[in-house]
């Protein structure tokens, strides 16, 4: 196998395991699922052109670093006053829970941006607190700080959605 | 510190599984460019066989051809040129044979026919020896 194609085969072993919360992430702070999609697919293509994810120590937290950049890059073109685009799933809900899927998203996308970053990078980027800290340039206090907040307001915006779903009924 | 009701939110939260992105678009990409090169080599392969093959197939009935016709005998009976080829003696050459076709083939294997220095081995006498196998 040459070169080339084990950058590749690296390269699409990543994406196979992160690219689902890549995307998620993409899209929490883009506003919109195909900026997101776009974004991601533009970080792992000039991987594979560039090889410098191969290069980089911590791989997941380089990639949401690079999606994060592209995704920014991408908004200083782009109209920034964009609303959160929350109608596409962004979940596979467990035991076909659409509605609480819809919830998920909706909490989600109430939050700021910064709780919203923090959140999805933590739950489902599985990034430690040092990590977002160094991609986001705050101290690892700041972030852990940031995210019970979050998840404290995520938590309590979901709550009061189930409780009104379930007085309508 | 997270407490034990943060913990069981986000292991809720945890159980929705972000949806996979579409397949990146170099993978189908990829895949293709890996396999033109073999194919392709392939073809390159075949092609310069059938080339040598056709190229010797070829050389091998221009020599029979020329063996078999009678300017060959004509040959013999002819004064072949035995000074170093000028081109005032292939044009006196030319001159006097038949046809220039049979002029040409004169001057071609006039080196067979020049004794060479004793010790010394003509390439196109040693090459002639060789036996190919199509």
């Amino acid at each position: 196998m040459g070169r080339t194609e084990r950058n590749i085969a690296a390269i699409d072993a990543l994406y196979r395991q992160h690219g689902a919360a890549l995307l998620l992430f993409a899209s929490a702070i883009s506003r919109d699922r195909g900026r997101a999609q776009d974004a991601v697919h533009q970080v792992f293509l000039k991987a594979i052109e560039n090889g410098s994810v191969s290069r980089a120590i911590n791989k997941k937290a380089y990639l949401f670093a690079c999606v994060r950049n592209a995704v920014h890059n991408e908004a200083k073109i782009q109209d920034r006053t964009m609303p959160l685009g929350v109608e596409t799933p962004w979940f596979s809900p467990p035991d076909r829970d659409y509605t609480g899927e819809r919830n998920l998203r909706r909490a989600l996308g109430q939050l700021p941006n910064d709780q919203r970053e923090v959140i999805v990078l933590h739950v489902w980027g599985e990034l430690t607190f040092s990590e977002i800290g160094a991609l986001l340039g705050l101290s690892s206090n700041t972030a852990a700080s940031r995210y019970r907040y979050a998840l404290a307001k995520l938590r309590g915006s979901m709550l009061a959605k189930e409780n009104s779903c379930a007085n309508a009924r | 510190m997270q407490t034990p009701d943060d913990e069981q939110f986000e292991a809720h939260l945890k159980r929705f599984d972000p949806i996979a992105p579409d397949p990146l678009p170099t993978r189908n990409l990829a895949r293709r460019s890996l396999r033109p090169p073999s194919l392709v080599t392939w073809l390159a392969a075949v092609a310069a066989v059938l080339v040598i093959g056709s190229t010797i197939l070829h050389i091998r009935s221009g020599r029979t051809f020329i063996s078999d016709t009678s300017s060959n005998a004509a040959l013999a009976d002819r004064p072949v040129p035995s000074e170093p080829l000028t081109v005032r003696s292939a044009n006196a050459w030319l001159t006097t044979a038949p046809s220039f076709e049979t002029a040409l083939d004169d001057l071609a294997f006039r080196s067979q026919i020049s004794p060479l220095p004793q010790g010394k081995q003509s390439a196109v006498a040693v090459l002639g020896k060789e036996s190919f196998n199509l």
